[in-house]
């Protein structure tokens, strides 16, 4: 087992300009420094493993993994939602979206050039603690290294040229770099992600682990479904930190019209990260699939051996996402005049929360004293054994979509009043259309526990399909009905309180330490191999550790992380400062004034 | 589900909300408090039989983080709670309860620490896997045989020939009862005479989750194999059920599960997906 | 400033809280498979019963060789006495190098009257490592001679094999072709395809003799019906050994049975 990683071979100096050049080379003096005893050490023939002392070369590994994937994650997000807003704007002559757009990518470069070094640190990391895996894994895709160096070089030129040119190009030749910019981005992820996917279900190799089809190598089980996957995830991730930066920018904002336009940036930065957390159980349910018709042994230890308790700790995360996801909207509501009326609507949407919420979290095999297990006649419980099956946990997740999805139908018109003549009955409609869709769904879960588990797995599709209809119909039917609305005032921008600036770091803390749980459990189900199947870790880290183990290192993972993005965070906001003057008149002021505007 | 005790406590609920409520103003905080206490006494006394405290603890850990989110959903409502806490704290009129609060609550931890110093002494609890996936297949006497495709050999003479069938199940529950019972009891709920002395407890026949939802197959291979088969996420080192293909034939293991299912009058699940 | 350092207090509570979770649930720590170890400083007398057990079970020697009247083999040359043996059935060639090459190279020769077919026990599935290799000669050296190898003894062909760790198993529950298959397990030691006698029968004109369910049934269960001259046990023995039954798809299965039909 490994770390949740690429292994990358960046040689990107180039790739990260005159900013990473300087970074990378510290970055690599300092590993000398570190892997300077264990280079020192008499060699015999090429060691497969170097040791470090005080930290387990893993863990160190894993951590440089886990963060440069968590930066490039957001690299490869922020300019696919900044494209989408910066052509609102362009298509609605609203300055408004021009500047939000422009606000995310103020924080690529910086992020950018982490990643680059992260990539690096991450290479030279594999090639001094894990020689012989790295170079087996460049002995498989050594022809894959050209293409990614160049995409690489290109994706450095778009991403500057996309953020130095913004406003100084035309706008549909600064779109299309945008484009230019996410494409390629999108070709560099899938190219690690054929690294990675290999070693968890490697392909197109013979017996003795020689490639036969480079091709197939890549295009293994895994592949595309790990690229959706991981595509979508990005997004999530992407909205989430840049929602936390508008809370940074919030709670520091001295102006009411600063303060207006970062609640706002906030705002859609979490409705991006919603959005694309809700499809993401279906990408994940494609992957799971992938995996058992890889190796059903492979699947099962995922699922239901080893690692089935992190998958209640994955649903304790993801409840608390949808619960504070929710509670933001709620809170949002202050700032709209006329939301009072929907204020009693919260404590059931709660209600439901809360119990979907607890449904997702029973386990399945309880932990319970002896004592208890007498008391319960059996190691299964006959009430929490319901709750701890596939049909209730499905039901449970659908109507958690479906009730977050409601709270923003209610946030969507808490300023409005239909004037259609038709209102009352297209509220009705509505009305039926959740009725009837949450009876459906119910009824299937319970359905669920009466046929054979072929059936049962089936039955999740018209679950997800009519939750998909529900929110597609209704959605229409509220476009129409709230047509030329009679509005009780504009939403108040700004008008919001602190408490809800730390609900978005929350959510931003969570869809993190979630990626990196994640990321543990997509490594880590490979237990005591490098390439699963093919190369055995012979290392003395091969074991799979304890769960609370890995969730401290996922912790100092995220928290290093966060420092991280602090520094990117601080260096975006430079450029919104005033220029530097000395107190006093002096004769610097002149020159002063006409150094450039733009510190980077 | 122990209705009764649901009742009650809705009861106690609607006495409070109706009746009470005439004579004390109770603010949101109080409120929550109170849905808390209810919560918990229904999870921990309106459920038969009891849940184990683990779940307790993680389905109020839950509520406790929803009703905090409740409560600060609203900023009037929160400020409200705020200034009520505030008062409390410092008007005269309140003084006397400040003090018993004061005093209750390290009294109440007190007691909670003394409580569970004198509780007799339990074996940890562990999460054990009780139904593991089991492997694609086993080697019994020499032969392979696929678990996923495996089925009892003497199943369909139900339908065939009953008489054979018959003698079949009989042939079962003279194994039964010279092996099995000891431990899985003559009523088959895992009570048997040496039932006591075993941690994880032996299997009950008659619990929903057990046979009833297993394969045939799947409990071939629980028998033949034993406590030396399972996987270690099911610690093999704590069961003592002994592999039995070292006793057993083929034809007596599957007989005795023929016994098994005619006994509890479950059926065995179809075959298709393996647990 | 103080702003960021309460929002950066907030994020290691809530950190700090997602780890509690994690450490509440049960904790597991899995251990990987271990390999039997075989030290650089045993003594031959050390050797000779690590060898015996090598020979008897990971080697799968026995399916093929028999040790006067152990083992279920009579297709290849009888091992009793073989320490006596390997010195002069060569000339010029040391005992302790001949059994080495009979393992790393088997077909370099082939003793009078046996048909060439054994596999380099090195490689994959059999795969013994070096060490692996040198007890076994031990051992087959202590069988009417006296043994001379030690741990330290350096064969020619050492190193060849892929390190243990590296062996790459073989990729399971793919979509192999059957010719895959049938190499993979390597049906062809023991069934010619050409008429020639084996180990086991010839396969030429298999899809005249036997029926598609003749043919599932001698790979699935091989001992049911036995070929006439033929031994019971060595067949399904030597797919045993080599996980054939645990990697082998159904789809794969089928594909062989339709291959070996069309022969």
């Amino acid at each position: 087992m490994t770390t949740d990683s690429i292994p990358v071979v960046r040689t990107t100096c180039q790739g990260a300009w005159w900013r990473g050049l300087p970074a990378g080379l510290a970055a690599f003096v300092l590993l000398a420094l570190v892997a300077g005893p264990a280079w020192g050490m008499p060699q015999e023939a090429a060691p497969e493993y170097r040791a470090l002392p005080f930290i387990s070369s893993r863990v160190l590994m894993w951590a440089v993994a886990e963060l440069h994937l968590m930066f490039a994650a957001f690299v490869l997000a922020v300019p696919m939602f900044a494209l989408v807003i910066e052509f609102i704007g362009y298509r609605t002559g609203d300055k408004r979206y021009d500047q939000l757009a422009y606000d995310f990518t103020k924080l690529l470069s910086v992020s950018f050039s982490f990643t680059a070094t992260l990539g690096a640190l991450l290479t030279f990391g594999l090639l001094v603690f894990y020689p012989a895996l790295t170079q087996y894994l460049v002995k498989i895709f050594s022809w894959t290294f050209l293409p990614y160096v160049l995409l690489f070089f290109l994706e450095a030129f778009f991403l500057y040229a996309y953020y130095y040119g913004w406003g100084k190009l035309s706008p549909r030749l600064h779109l299309f770099i945008g484009l230019m910019l996410n494409l390629v981005g999108t070709a560099i992820m899938f190219i690690a992600n054929a690294w990675l996917t290999f070693m968890n279900t490697p392909n197109g190799i013979d017996d003795m682990g020689n490639l036969t089809s480079l091709w197939e190598a890549i295009n293994n089980y895994t592949w595309m479904p790990i690229n959706i996957h991981r595509l979508i995830a990005n997004v999530a991730f992407g909205g989430a930190i840049g929602a936390a930066y508008g809370a940074f920018k919030f709670l520091g904002a001295k102006t009411l019209a600063a303060k207006a336009h970062y609640d706002w940036m906030g705002y859609i930065g979490i409705f991006v990260a919603i959005c694309a957390l809700l499809p993401l159980p279906f990408a994940g349910y494609w992957l799971g699939v992938e995996i058992y018709a890889y190796d059903q042994s492979l699947g099962i230890t995922l699922m239901g051996g080893t690692f089935s308790w992190l998958f209640i700790v994955q649903a304790v995360l993801i409840g608390n996402l949808f619960l504070a996801a929710n509670y933001y909207l709620w809170l949002s509501m202050a700032r709209i005049p006329g939301a009072e009326r929907f204020r009693g609507f919260i404590k059931y949407l709660l209600g439901v929360i809360t119990l979907c919420f607890i449904v997702w979290a029973t386990p399945h095999s309880l932990v319970a004293t002896v004592e208890e297990a007498r008391a319960m006649g059996g190691s299964h419980h006959p009430i929490l054994n319901v709750l701890g099956v596939m049909s209730a946990k499905n039901t449970a997740v659908n109507l958690l979509i479906l009730t977050t999805y409601v709270s923003f139908l209610l946030y969507r018109r808490a300023n409005k009043e239909a004037t259609v003549s038709w209102a009352r009955i297209g509220n009705w409609i509505q009305f039926g259309i959740f009725a009837v869709v949450v009876i459906y769904v119910v009824f299937l879960g319970v359905y669920g526990y009466f046929v054979d588990a072929q059936t049962r797995i089936g039955l999740s599709r018209p679950q997800v399909l009519s939750v998909l209809f529900a929110m597609a119909s209704v959605t229409v039917i509220d476009l129409f009905l709230f047509k030329n609305a009679k509005s009780r005032g504009e939403i108040v921008w700004g008008k919001i309180s602190a408490r809800s600036q730390y609900a978005l770091f929350f959510l931003a803390i969570t869809f993190t330490w979630l990626m990196g749980l994640m990321g543990y459990v997509r490594a880590g189900m490979r237990q005591h191999w490098h390439v699963y199947g093919v190369m055995r870790d012979t290392s003395v880290d091969a074991f799979t550790p304890t769960l609370g183990f890995a969730g401290g290192v996922v912790s100092a993972i995220v928290i290093v992380f966060f420092l991280l993005i602090a520094i990117v965070f601080f260096l975006a906001g430079l450029s919104g400062r005033k220029d530097w003057t000395p107190k006093s008149g002096s004769r610097w002021n002149e020159e002063e004034t006409t150094v450039s505007t733009e510190p980077a | 589900m122990n209705l009764f005790v649901l009742l009650g406590i809705a009861a106690v609920m609607v006495l409070i909300q109706q009746v009470l409520t005439r004579w004390i103003q109770l603010n949101r905080i109080a409120w929550l408090g109170i849905w808390w206490v209810a919560l918990w006494a229904a999870f921990s006394y309106g459920i038969n039989p009891p849940l184990p405290n683990s779940i307790i603890v993680l389905f109020m850990a839950i509520i406790t983080i929803a009703l905090m989110a409740y409560l600060s959903a609203d900023n009037e409502e929160l400020e409200e709670a705020r200034q009520s806490i505030v008062r409390f704290m410092v008007a005269q009129e309140y003084r006397i309860a400040l003090v018993i609060v004061l005093l209750v609550i390290p009294a109440a931890v007190a007691a909670w620490t003394y409580a569970s110093m004198n509780e007799a002494p339990q074996p940890p609890s562990s999460g054990r896997t009780i139904h593991p996936p089991p492997p694609s297949s086993i080697t019994f006497a020499g032969n392979s045989i696929d678990l996923a495709t495996a089925n009892n050999p003497y199943r369909e003479l139900e339908h065939t020939d009953e008489a054979a069938f018959a003698a079949h199940v009989a042939n079962g529950r003279r194994i039964y009862f010279q092996n099995c019972f000891y431990c899985h009891g003559d009523n088959m709920q895992g009570a048997g005479m040496f039932a006591h002395g075993y941690d994880p407890l032996p299997a009950n026949f008659n619990d929903a989750t057990t046979i009833a939802m297993l394969q045939e197959s799947y409990l071939f291979w629980r028998i033949a194999k034993g406590a030396p088969g399972l996987p270690s996420e099911s610690t093999p080192w704590s069961s003592a059920m002994p592999a039995w293909e070292l006793f057993l034939t083929e034809e007596e293991i599957w007989d005795v599960i023929l016994f098994l299912y005619e006994y509890t009058g479950y059926e065995p699940r179809a075959q298709g997906m393996p647990h | 400033m103080k702003q960021a350092l309460q929002i950066f207090g907030f994020t290691i509570v809530v950190s700090v809280f997602y780890w509690y979770v994690s450490l509440w649930v049960p904790q597991k720590r899995t251990d990987p498979p271990e390999d039997i170890e075989i030290a650089s400083d045993l003594t031959i007398e050390e050797m000779i019963p690590i060898g015996e057990e090598i020979v008897a079970g990971k080697g799968t020697c026995l399916t093929c060789h028999t040790m006067g009247d152990h083992g279920t083999g009579l297709r290849f040359p009888d091992l009793d006495n073989i320490g006596a043996i390997a010195a002069e059935r060569v000339p010029g060639q040391s005992d302790v190098d001949y059994l080495a090459e009979s393992m790393y190279d088997p077909n370099a020769y082939v003793v009078e009257g046996y048909v060439a077919g054994m596999p380099n026990v090195a490689r994959p599935p059999i795969a013994l490592t070096d060490q692996e290799i040198l007890t076994v000669i031990a051992y087959l050296q202590s069988l009417g001679g006296t043994p001379t190898v030690t741990m330290q003894t350096t064969l020619q062909w050492q190193g060849q094999a892929p390190a243990q760790d590296a062996a790459p198993a073989v990729a399971v529950g793919g979509n192999r072709d059957a010719e895959t298959v049938f190499t993979t397990y390597l049906c062809n030691t023991c069934h010619s395809l050409d008429g020639t006698a084996g180990a086991g029968p010839t396969l030429q004109g298999l899809g005249q003799r036997m029926t598609r369910a003749e043919i599932y049934e001698a790979i699935v269960d091989p001992d049911e019906v036995i070929a006439e001259g033929y031994v019971e046990g060595v067949m399904s023995t030597m797919l045993n050994a080599n996980n054939f039954y645990e990697q082998v798809s159904t789809s794969e299965l089928q594909a062989l049975v339709d291959y070996l039909a069309s022969m």
